[in-house]
């Protein structure tokens, strides 16, 4: 607590104005306490990757279940440097599979994004839909998502369809259920606040409810890449020709392990980076929950 | 319902008891009895800086909320019958839940009577109205704006008919009043608790309302802190003239800052008695403290809250 009312003191332009903020010089240990961390990471993985290697290497565990690191990263680079050759083994190398499987989340997930805010807005503004909608949203909500697959390859076949719809039901409800919270929980005293300095019922949700809830809305978009990405990959796996999915699916198939690994890294990596963007656009948006939350 | 009214008994006989014993009851009595006086429509010395037009009246309100799970309604005020005139600093005593909010929310035009009437400036309530502005405990501002932004933010909500020159004028002098110049630009987050609330005052102020009301304002706010607000609040007002119904559950507060306190009963809140403080003004600057009426005041008016604040921290049952 004392470290937020420090930084709350020292964020000031008063701070500023009257001198209690000046030059320090800078130090090592400065350095170290805003670098460490990234420092740390680099060598942690360093470390890891240098092991995982030396292990592979050793020959205890079969190549074919573990490859070495190495062979990893350069069936990654190749996978993303050039297309496969007409006749491979699998078609199509891992960048045409990525930009495939990105394209269908970010379809995915904006359909979910276009039907889930408005559905969360309204099922926190007015009880009616509210009463009406929840019962429909808890049940699937709570309903693990891979028990409706083989409905919709029943319904829309090994489709981009099939798996746009599953990423949709996979992403849909934690960002309805995040703005739907949002808009409950403004904080009473914020509209009580507009009211009384005159804000109409219209203003009232525009000005106050919307913005409040903003941020809300982000964390349920943040978890819905989660579950949207779980939703690609199970889509794939079940059924196509095409993607993440597919790609794990046929280097297991074909013993190809260097490249099953290269495609579950990769998944990491666009996992992290799609959650660390929407963080950023959360501080972005809303940083006064930052401090709050420290 | 019985033991409420034991309370009371039991309040009056200290009272009495302790100013009959105390020499210097004297004085204490002169003010308690100008404020019967007072109510009962003669008032010989008025010095307080009031004229005699009441602003807000209210009579036999009674106001209270519905438990729809219990289905059960719960009267949070009854019969309150009170006028505030013009320019006057009122502030409302008593213990947590006795409907001290729900008063200021019924002139604020929030809630709206059950029974009985609530008018200002002779129009009854009908809602909220750019005449009545609001300072709030946790300060209530919008942690997206920037300072000046939430300032601003009633002319949003409000047309008063001022060019845009105008409004950025006002917005400016409050921004000065309060002191807040320089911090435009800063958001709610990056101030601290007195700053905040000197920003909820400068929002309140900024459509130059008749009446300001405030609901503990500066019960979050550390004590040193809170003494200097306090001043500034005295400081302002004394400029603005406007009328103040003030909420607190500090009796130094009050005493600092009224000109009549009002003390309000435990559950359902009635009046349970209006004490006058004819304190000289600027307030702050006098050593209050130091005065034989401070003590005789401040005692006299924990007397009359005590017994409620303790049946209030039973936890009596609605």
């Amino acid at each position: 607590m004392s470290t937020i009312g420090e930084r709350e003191r020292l964020s000031s332009a008063e701070a500023a104005e009257d001198g209690r903020i000046e030059d320090d010089e800078w130090t090592l240990s400065d350095a170290w306490q805003r670098y460490g961390s990234w420092v740390v990471t680099v060598i942690n993985l360093t470390v890891f990757f240098c092991a995982w290697e030396l292990f592979a290497r050793s020959g205890a565990v079969s190549p074919l279940f573990l490859p070495s690191a190495s062979s990893m990263f350069s069936a990654l680079w190749e996978g993303l440097t050039t297309s496969a050759p007409p006749g491979a083994v699998i078609s199509g190398s891992i960048r045409d599979h990525l930009l495939y499987s990105l394209t269908n989340l970010g379809a995915g997930l904006l359909i979910a994004c276009v039907l889930g805010v408005p559905a969360g807005l309204l099922m926190g503004g007015n009880k009616y839909v509210e009463r009406i909608l929840s019962p429909y949203v808890w049940a699937l909500a709570s309903l693990p998502r891979i028990a409706l697959v083989p409905l919709f390859i029943l319904f829309l076949g090994f489709t981009e369809k099939m798996q746009i719809t599953i990423i949709v039901m996979s992403a849909v409800f934690p960002i309805i259920i995040n703005a739907w919270a949002g808009v409950k929980t403004t904080e009473k005293s914020l509209l009580a606040a507009a009211k009384v300095f005159g804000a109409s019922r219209r203003e009232l949700y525009i000005k106050v409810v919307l913005p409040y809830t903003l941020p809300f809305i982000i964390a349920g978009i943040q978890q819905g890449i989660g579950r949207g990405l779980v939703g690609v990959v199970i889509a794939e796996i079940f059924g196509g020709s095409r993607g993440f999915g597919y790609l794990i699916n046929r280097a297991a198939d074909t013993f190809n392990s260097a490249l099953m690994y290269a495609v579950l890294l990769l998944l990491v990596i666009v996992s992290l980076s799609l959650i660390q963007f929407t963080r950023w656009l959360e501080a972005y948006v809303a940083p006064w929950r930052r401090l709050d939350t420290v | 319902m019985t033991g409420n009214g034991q309370g009371a008994m039991i309040a009056v006989q200290k009272t009495k008891r302790s100013s009959s014993a105390n020499q210097l009851g004297g004085r204490t009595r002169s003010v308690v009895d100008f404020g019967r006086a007072k109510r009962g429509g003669s008032s010989p010395e008025a010095s307080t800086p009031a004229d005699a037009s009441p602003v807000i009246v209210s009579e036999g309100l009674t106001i209270g909320y519905k438990l729809h799970r219990e289905r059960k309604k719960l009267t949070a005020l009854r019969d309150i019958t009170l006028s505030v005139n013009r320019g006057e600093f009122v502030v409302l005593v008593g213990p947590s839940g006795c409907g001290k909010t729900t008063f200021i929310n019924a002139i604020a035009g929030l809630v709206e009577p059950w029974e009985g009437k609530i008018e200002v400036s002779g129009k009854p309530v009908t809602g909220p109205g750019p005449d009545r502005a609001m300072v709030f405990q946790d300060y209530a501002l919008m942690p997206w704006r920037t300072v000046e932004s939430n300032i601003r933010m009633p002319f949003e909500f409000q047309n008063l008919g001022l060019s845009k020159a105008e409004r950025d004028e006002r917005v400016r002098r409050c921004l000065g009043l309060v002191g807040l110049t320089g911090f435009e630009r800063s958001y709610p987050y990056e101030l601290s608790g007195g700053m905040k609330q000197r920003v909820g005052i400068a929002r309140a102020l900024v459509c130059e309302p008749d009446i300001l009301l405030a609901d503990e304002p500066f019960a979050a706010i550390d004590a040193m802190t809170r003494e200097a607000m306090q001043s500034e609040l005295e400081r302002i007002v004394a400029k603005t003239r406007q009328t103040v119904v003030f909420i607190t559950h500090s009796i130094d507060e009050a005493i600092t800052l009224a000109d009549r306190v009002v003390v309000i009963s435990f559950r359902p809140g009635r009046i349970k008695e209006i004490v006058d403080i004819n304190l000289p003004r600027p307030r702050f600057d006098c050593d209050l403290k130091t005065l034989p009426e401070y003590g005789e005041l401040h005692d006299h008016i924990w007397r009359l809250v005590k017994d409620e604040a303790l049946q209030a921290s039973r936890g009596a049952k609605r």
